[in-house]
């Protein structure tokens, strides 16, 4: 069953008068307050400086004017198509359209073999993006952990080429440095063929997190955005403001401060380049103000994720957010009901490329593979009703009825048969509804021991790498790859 | 003495202008400044550390309380003898080099201030030369090193390192913290402690001092 792409937005949090009080407020802070920014931007505040940015440098502060923002955000293409190394994975991200996977850097596993926590490897992050790359509903791999077992410098080359040789979903992850970066680049051009076919079919894209909310920029991430801005590589402007620490407590302020960044963030991509293909990267977050942690098991995460994607649609940007998060320790209840609630809402907001939906627990830290697979199935879940139900003349069945008459049964009809494999979600397997007698038979086992034991058969099938043999070997002869 | 169950529950109750009032009154009636900071505000901020730790109490009220007890304190420091406003020592802390994150970092500095320790707060991305730079000037008794990223994990031991070659080491106690550091870890890298939260972070301050 394919539920990918499908268009929604059926769940609004904003009205059309909201959105532009939103948008409106968020031009006005860009406007009064402005952003600030580090040493080592000088460049980028020439740049905006030059197009028409009111620069402050005793203060370090950037205004725009709203012309200046409405001129480069119409620039910003509206659509964005993310390959996969495999074409049946290319995500056309635009509209309403929705794309759910996997979200990053995480650096605590449970391990599957002991259940116990422990920190993540070079190797884990193979063998989760290879679950990844089999489980349909999850549409795309975020890098979803961190390999800590290697060196630092070792790091970019290796993270991304563990999630191409492990599948041929499309691959985003954040760069340390612009050396990753070029490195980064140089890898995949080596696999697209060229930098020009990677340009034409981007099977990888980049997170850079330019903004430490509350509106000020960061230069390492910014200098990054911008060099892979210069080299066509899309990118997705994270910004992750929460919501009573790094913006305010109030979800209408902290979505038009994020609005904020992104149009700033924007601005400067198309500057940089018009045209650069990119992501509206805010992601609307909320600290727990018991501790400041992250809360992003909040039902609010859900509705601040549907809004965002309202206010990048208005601005015609396709869109990068967050559901999918639980703060839960293990794959209970509560991560069940967390997970499925921001999925739902940010699935049916219409949100083009929901990261963190598939694997994570404690609010990013950690993950645990028998956690693929269930988020796998509140994916399914959650793409089945935005697929809505199909009101026409072959699905009312007005002639099946007739014809099985009062008092009969559709069991045997040959219009059940026909529909019977499309017209519901059928699941991935891990869900149980068998009877209590079969499912005692079968040793009792809740989700949490099915889903692994359902991952572990993932695992064992083969290796393909989805890396051509010939340039694997280019590829370990320039670069130190130590998977 | 019921003056300082006054003040102790006046801060609680995040009541900053009726905090001052009381401390003025305690003055007036002779009451030792340094029993009113120690007795008083000290004590009271401890509470509201343990109600922090249970999560009786949210954050932002935590920092209301610390804003209102500093109050207290500049009336009170004046009249402070030097060893009064020593005596729990000077703590320099930072995130280290090449990491940018600060919100928990900046929350540990505040517990440690509210517990009555004097907190140099370096801010984020600091060289192990800076925090060593900054232990000889501000003559710290205790270094916190903050670190979120696991690529910045090994400039703690970097800055562990440093201060050790400066020969400053017998002098400060190290403590480290932030999401993926562990006790393990600062065992490794011969810090002295570790905490998982703000509260515990100054509780386990306090007694590195004492
Ligand atoms: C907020 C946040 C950011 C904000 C930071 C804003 C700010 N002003 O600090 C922004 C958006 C800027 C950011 C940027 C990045 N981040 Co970040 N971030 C987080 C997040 C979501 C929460 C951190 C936080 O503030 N927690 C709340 C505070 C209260 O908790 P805390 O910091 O743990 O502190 C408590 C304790 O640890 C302890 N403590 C802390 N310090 C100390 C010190 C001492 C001495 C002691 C005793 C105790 C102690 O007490 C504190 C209070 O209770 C975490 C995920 C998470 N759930 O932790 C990711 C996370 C840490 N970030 C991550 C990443 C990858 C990044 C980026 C690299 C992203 C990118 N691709 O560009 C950049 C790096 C920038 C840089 N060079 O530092 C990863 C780290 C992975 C790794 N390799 O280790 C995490 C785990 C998220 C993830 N899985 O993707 N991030």
């Amino acid at each position: 069953m394919n539920l990918m792409g499908l268009q929604d937005g059926q769940y609004r949090p904003l009205s059309p008068e909201q959105i532009e009080t939103v948008h409106e407020a968020s031009l006005k802070i860009l406007e009064k307050t402005g952003i600030t920014y580090e040493q080592g931007l000088e460049d980028t505040v020439q740049l905006l400086e030059d197009n028409g940015a009111a620069i402050d440098r005793d203060k370090k502060n950037i205004k725009f004017s709203k012309d200046m923002i409405a001129e480069q955000v119409a620039r910003a293409p509206e659509k964005v198509v993310l390959c996969g190394q495999n074409p049946k994975n290319d995500l056309h991200l635009t509209e309403n359209r929705v794309h759910l996977g996997t979200g990053g850097a995480a650096i605590k596993i449970l391990d599957p073999k002991t259940g116990k926590v422990r920190s993540t490897t070079l190797k884990d992050l193979y063998d989760v993006s290879r679950l990844v790359d089999q489980l349909d509903n999850i549409h795309f791999l975020v890098r979803p952990c961190i390999a800590t077992d290697i060196d630092k410098a070792d790091y970019d080359i290796n993270m991304f080429y563990a999630c191409l040789a492990a599948s041929s979903k499309h691959v985003m992850a954040g760069v340390n440095d612009e050396q990753g970066l070029h490195n980064v680049i140089e890898m995949a051009s080596m696999i697209a063929g060229g930098p020009d076919k990677l340009a034409e079919k981007p099977f990888i894209s980049v997170i850079t997190s330019f903004a430490i909310s509350p509106l000020k920029l960061c230069t390492q991430s910014t200098h990054i955005m911008q060099e892979a801005n210069r080299n066509r590589i899309p990118v997705a402007l994270s910004s992750a403001p929460m919501a009573g620490s790094t913006s305010p407590l109030t979800m209408a302020g902290t979505l038009a401060q994020l609005h904020a960044e992104q149009l700033a963030g924007i601005t400067i991509c198309q500057l940089t380049r018009p045209g650069a293909p990119l992501l509206y990267g805010g992601i609307p977050g909320m600290a727990n103000l018991k501790t400041m942690g992250y809360s992003g098991g909040a039902v609010e995460c859900g509705m601040m994720n549907a809004s965002i994607h309202q206010l990048s649609n208005h601005i015609k940007v396709p869109n990068y957010n967050s559901a999918g998060l639980s703060d839960s320790k293990v794959p209970d209840a509560q991560a069940g009901y967390e997970k499925a609630f921001t999925v739902l809402l940010a699935s049916m907001g219409g949100a083009n490329y929901i990261h963190h939906s598939a694997g994570m627990l404690e609010s990013m830290l950690t993950i645990a593979h028998e956690q693929f697979v269930i988020d796998d199935e509140i994916i399914g879940n959650a793409c089945k009703v935005l697929k809505g139900i199909d009101i026409d003349a072959e699905h009312l069945a007005l002639e099946v009825i007739d014809s099985v008459g009062p008092g009969g049964n559709f069991m045997t009809s040959p219009h059940t048969m026909a529909h019977m494999r499309k017209e519901y979600y059928n699941g991935n397997g891990v869900t149980d509804r068998k009877s209590r007698e079969k499912w005692e038979q079968d040793g009792s086992l809740d989700i949490r021991q099915r889903a692994l034991a359902m991952a572990k058969k993932l695992l064992a099938g083969p290796k393909p790498s989805h890396i051509p043999e010939e340039i694997d070997k280019e590829i370990k002869e320039k670069f130190n790859i130590l998977l | 003495m019921t003056d300082f169950n006054e003040i102790k529950e006046t801060l609680v109750n995040l009541d900053e202008q009726r905090l001052i009032e009381l401390v003025n009154e305690a003055l007036e009636k002779d009451i030792p400044p340094g029993d009113i900071l120690n007795k008083g505000l000290i004590a009271g901020m401890d509470i509201v550390g343990e109600k922090m730790e249970n999560e009786d109490m949210f954050i932002p009220e935590v920092l209301m309380a610390a804003k209102a007890m500093s109050k207290g304190v500049e009336i009170l420091k004046p009249l402070l003898s030097d060893k009064e406003t020593q005596t729990r020592g000077s703590v320099i802390i930072g995130t280290v080099k090449g990491d940018l994150h600060d919100i928990g970092k900046n929350l540990v500095a505040m517990m440690m201030e509210s517990a009555g320790l004097t907190v140099h707060n370096l801010g984020v991305d600091i060289a192990p030369e800076e925090f060593v730079r900054m232990i000889k000037e501000k003559n710290a008794g205790i270094l916190c090193l903050s670190a979120l990223l696991t690529t910045t994990m090994p400039m703690m031991k970097q800055t562990i390192d440093a201060v050790v070659e400066s020969g400053l080491r017998d002098q400060v106690k190290i403590m480290v913290g932030g999401a993926p550091v562990t006790q393990a870890f600062a065992d490794d890298i011969g810090a002295d402690a570790f905490a998982s939260d703000a509260g515990s972070a100054a509780k386990s301050a306090k007694a590195l001092v004492a």
